[in-house]
């Protein structure tokens, strides 16, 4: 269709991350893939996805956001770095390392909070103000971490054996203020929120909704789960979960991972992207699917809406599959999206 | 309302039947196929909506799910294309139907020839056609006196101009035929009648004689190349006459008159009278056994192959046989090849020393006739004969009614749509077996609830087992302790080398 084109220089290898700069009218996103490079691109008025730059790293890239502005990226690498990059001067500084891959990076911009999630089960919170009092501080994880969403008052960590822990950023922040000194850094903090997920199975990803009421997560059995932060039981027995990403074959089921869950910034609905290739727009309130996308040519690996949510990227890449030694083959590729103006809008009643 | 109980129909017939543009399958009725249409190829596989037309699938695919409609769904790889606008049978471009009705005409004269070999071949006629038959060819006096016979009637033949005898007559004594034909197969059901009124007359006895007669003077006529069909019609009365007693004599007399003035042996001329009567004869003795027909049919076929299609063309015949036609008949020989017969088997078994040495006879004594003849009849002597050249096998006979080189060169066009059409079913067959091991292993795997339920109805019970078939899924990634990304990072390719840390560091 014409309002979606890919973009001319895909990385090379699958894409782990797409993210759009949060900041108004920035059509600049980050892209973090396992080819070692981290990708900065920006969509221009005439319908051009210019490569502005790229950044080569030790490790495939497993993650990247901004910072505090466009021109600062944050990038979680399978080398264990957690790292800054300056865009301007092309310059790297290693923040932080963990003992593990580093899975995901999110930036609290209210907060100025870069918290860094790996596979060594913890948390790196790093300050990222120059003024910062403190130095990255740590916190211990019950299980391996996967997926990390921020609103602009949580953090919600989904990890494995379907444990979802929710912190309050502000009680983050001044908790490290607080135990700056303390040894090794080490943060015993409770979460403000233990959760064992909706879900049956391994939680692919999470998001949470724009208005920091709660988040959608989703798992590797085609199946998504809506929960509101509010703990009060009128507000728990509001969430669901419902089943997606499925296609049937002869009479089985075939069912595939939600590798990806984006909310729309504006309208507050949410786009899944399943490892079946297709994009689906869906109505958290009314539980309603708006669109589905015609299926693309391989899994769907990201996803990210701008800030004015006019569009909407969408990174494929060749899924892992199970019984499979190596990656299948497929194509990686961005799709840029321009979303009319009712397209992901929520239906009026 | 009169029986039609032959399992193989009409060429008329198989030509008349409404097919599908994007998957050449037919069908006995337009509604049917207009259904099959919207349920294969405009349905929407999203929402499920049948549309009625492509261009309406697209449109619906366009406003209603945001997509392009690139390619038709189920459609032969060469007619998925948007390009054409199909709505049951109209709108299939002309070149297109030509090549169908050409694959048709292939396939049916296949099967024919399939039908001829399985059931006539390996034993041809009955006992008591051979009887007839065999002393008469066996005996070397016969032999010659029609050896004889021939060279005189081509040195005759030759005198009087091959052409003119040739068209001559032929004109005189088909264009009765030719009116005839058309007006009693439309009337097919009317047709049985018909031919008893002819029955009557001509009684075994007197025409006994002229078959004698035919089966030597036969071949002094090939050359004028009207040849081929006497001389087999020529060979088939006698066995012939056993079994249907009636059928093919009643024209004998109506034919036989007309010509003989044309010719200058009153006996010879019939076998040009009688290339139409064949084709004629066939249709009215739908069960009667092949075998009796089927040395008739080695020329009959040829014969009322160009008769078939030039007769098909008013397309008259069609609405009415359509009704006729029973849908499997035209399937069968096309994709199951020669084992398609289903009524071989049955068939009386017959002493299988007659044929050879008949056509062996006939084909000498073609041989130096004509080479076309030759040809059918080495054709002919292969009990199974490869579909190509089965088809080419009708060609030479082709030209007599003006159907020249044409279908020989689109027969293999014919042959390759076969060849889609036979894969694309091979493949559907696969798919389908496919499926079933797969929905059958999976309904032990899940819990069969407690019978609660007690005897639904059937359409309950169906639901039931959807929804059980349903709880079956097969998850493309199961691991539920390692992430994909963890799997790949343990990748050799992903893998990082800590001496690199140790140097940056």
């Amino acid at each position: 269709m014409s309002n979606q084109y890919e973009v001319s220089e895909p990385p090379t290898d699958a894409i782990s991350a797409i993210r759009f700069s949060p900041y108004a009218d920035s059509h600049k996103f980050v892209v973090a893939s396992w080819d070692k490079f981290a990708y900065l691109y920006e969509i221009s008025d005439n319908k051009q996805c210019t490569l502005l730059n790229r950044f080569e790293h030790r490790a495939p890239v497993l993650d990247a956001c901004f910072g505090k502005d466009d021109n600062e990226i944050f990038t979680a690498c399978l080398d264990c770095d957690v790292r800054r990059i300056d865009v301007a001067t092309s310059t790297q500084d290693v923040l932080s390392t963990h003992d593990a891959g580093v899975r995901s990076v999110a930036y609290s911009k209210e907060h100025s909070l870069l918290i860094s999630a790996a596979w060594d089960s913890t948390l790196h919170i790093h300050p990222t103000s120059a003024d910062a009092e403190w130095s990255t501080a740590t916190i211990t994880l019950p299980s391996k971490p996967f997926s990390l969403s921020m609103s602009p008052s949580k953090l919600v960590v989904a990890m494995s054996n379907r444990a979802l822990h929710i912190y309050e950023l502000s009680t983050l922040a001044e908790e490290c203020k607080n135990t700056a000194n303390a040894l090794q850094n080490r943060l015993d903090i409770e979460p403000w929120q233990r959760r064992e997920s909706s879900l049956k199975f391994m939680t692919r990803a999470v998001d949470c909704m724009p208005n920091d009421e709660g988040y959608a997560s989703s798992s590797i059995e085609g199946r998504v789960a809506v929960e509101w932060f509010d703990p009060s039981t009128e507000s728990q027995a509001r969430k669901y979960a419902f089943k997606c990403h499925r296609q049937p074959e002869g009479e089985v089921d075939v069912v595939y991972p939600v590798n990806a869950i984006a909310f729309h910034p504006i309208h507050g609905t949410f786009a899944t992207g399943g490892g079946d290739g297709v994009v689906a727009i869906w109505d958290a309130i009314a539980k309603r699917r708006i669109r589905i996308y015609p299926k693309l040519a391989s899994s769907i690996a990201a996803m990210s809406f701008t800030s004015n949510g006019k569009i909407l990227a969408t990174a494929i890449s060749p899924g892992f599959e199970d019984g499979k030694e190596d990656m299948a083959e497929g194509s990686v590729a961005i799709l840029i999206r321009e979303l009319g103006e009712n397209e992901v809008k929520r239906k009026a009643k | 309302m009169t029986k039609k109980k032959r399992g193989h129909p009409d060429i008329e017939e198989i030509l008349a039947r409404p097919w599908c543009y994007y998957c050449e399958r037919d069908f006995d009725d337009l509604k049917i196929l207009i259904n099959h249409q919207k349920a294969k190829h405009f349905k929407c596989d999203r929402c499920g909506r049948r549309l009625n037309t492509a261009g309406g699938l697209n449109v619906h695919m366009n406003q209603v799910h945001k997509e392009n409609l690139t390619a038709i769904e189920n459609a032969l790889p060469n007619r998925a294309g948007l390009d054409v606008e199909i709505f049951g049978m109209e709108g299939i471009p002309e070149d297109i139907v030509q090549q169908h009705n050409q694959r048709v005409l292939t396939n049916y004269h296949q099967g024919e020839a399939e039908r001829r070999a399985a059931t006539g071949n390996p034993a041809s006629g009955i006992a008591s056609n051979n009887a007839v038959k065999k002393p008469k060819f066996e005996s070397p006096s016969d032999l010659k006196k029609r050896l004889a016979e021939h060279k005189a009637a081509k040195l005759a033949a030759e005198q009087n101009g091959e052409g003119s005898s040739g068209a001559s007559t032929p004109i005189v004594g088909q264009a009765q035929p030719a009116a005839v034909q058309p007006s009693t197969q439309v009337a097919s059901p009317t047709y049985p009648p018909y031919q008893q009124s002819y029955a009557p007359p001509p009684s075994s006895t007197t025409f006994s004689a002229p078959t004698t007669y035919n089966q030597q003077p036969a071949l002094p006529y090939q050359p004028p190349g009207y040849g081929t069909p006497p001389t087999g019609y020529a060979q088939s009365p006698p066995p012939q006459q056993p079994p249907y007693g009636q059928p093919p004599q009643p024209y004998q007399p109506l034919y036989a008159q007309p010509p003989q003035p044309s010719f200058q042996q009153p006996p010879y001329p019939t076998p040009n009278a009688f290339s139409p009567p064949p084709y004629q004869g066939q249709p009215p003795f739908p069960n009667q056994p092949y075998q009796s027909q089927v040395p008739q049919n080695g020329y009959s076929g040829q014969v009322g192959a160009p008769r078939a299609y030039a007769s098909a063309s008013p397309a008259s015949p069609f609405p009415h046989q359509q009704r006729t036609h029973s849908p499997a008949q035209n399937g069968l020989p096309q994709r199951s090849g020669s084992g398609s017969l289903p009524t071989a088997p049955g068939l009386p078994q017959r002493p299988a020393v007659s044929a050879p040495p008949v056509n062996a006879a006939q084909f000498q004594q073609m041989h130096q006739g004509q080479i076309l003849v030759q040809h059918n009849f080495a054709a002919q002597s292969q009990p199974q004969p490869h579909p190509i050249p089965s088809s080419n096998e009708y060609n030479p006979a082709a030209p007599y009614v003006g159907m020249p080189r044409s279908l020989s060169n689109e027969a293999t066009a014919a042959s390759s749509i076969d060849d889609l059409i036979s894969s694309a079913s091979k493949q559907a067959d696969a798919n389908a077996a496919a499926n079933v091991p797969k929905a059958a292993t999976p309904k032990p795997t899940t819990p069969v609830p407690p019978a609660a339920k007690d005897e639904p109805a059937d359409d309950k019970a169906a639901k039931k087992d959807k929804d059980k078939a349903a709880k079956a899924t097969r998850l493309v990634y199961s691991d539920n302790e390692i992430s994909p990304e963890e799997k790949m990072a343990a990748m050799p390719k992903y893998a990082f080398m800590p001496s690199q840390k140790t140097v940056q560091v």
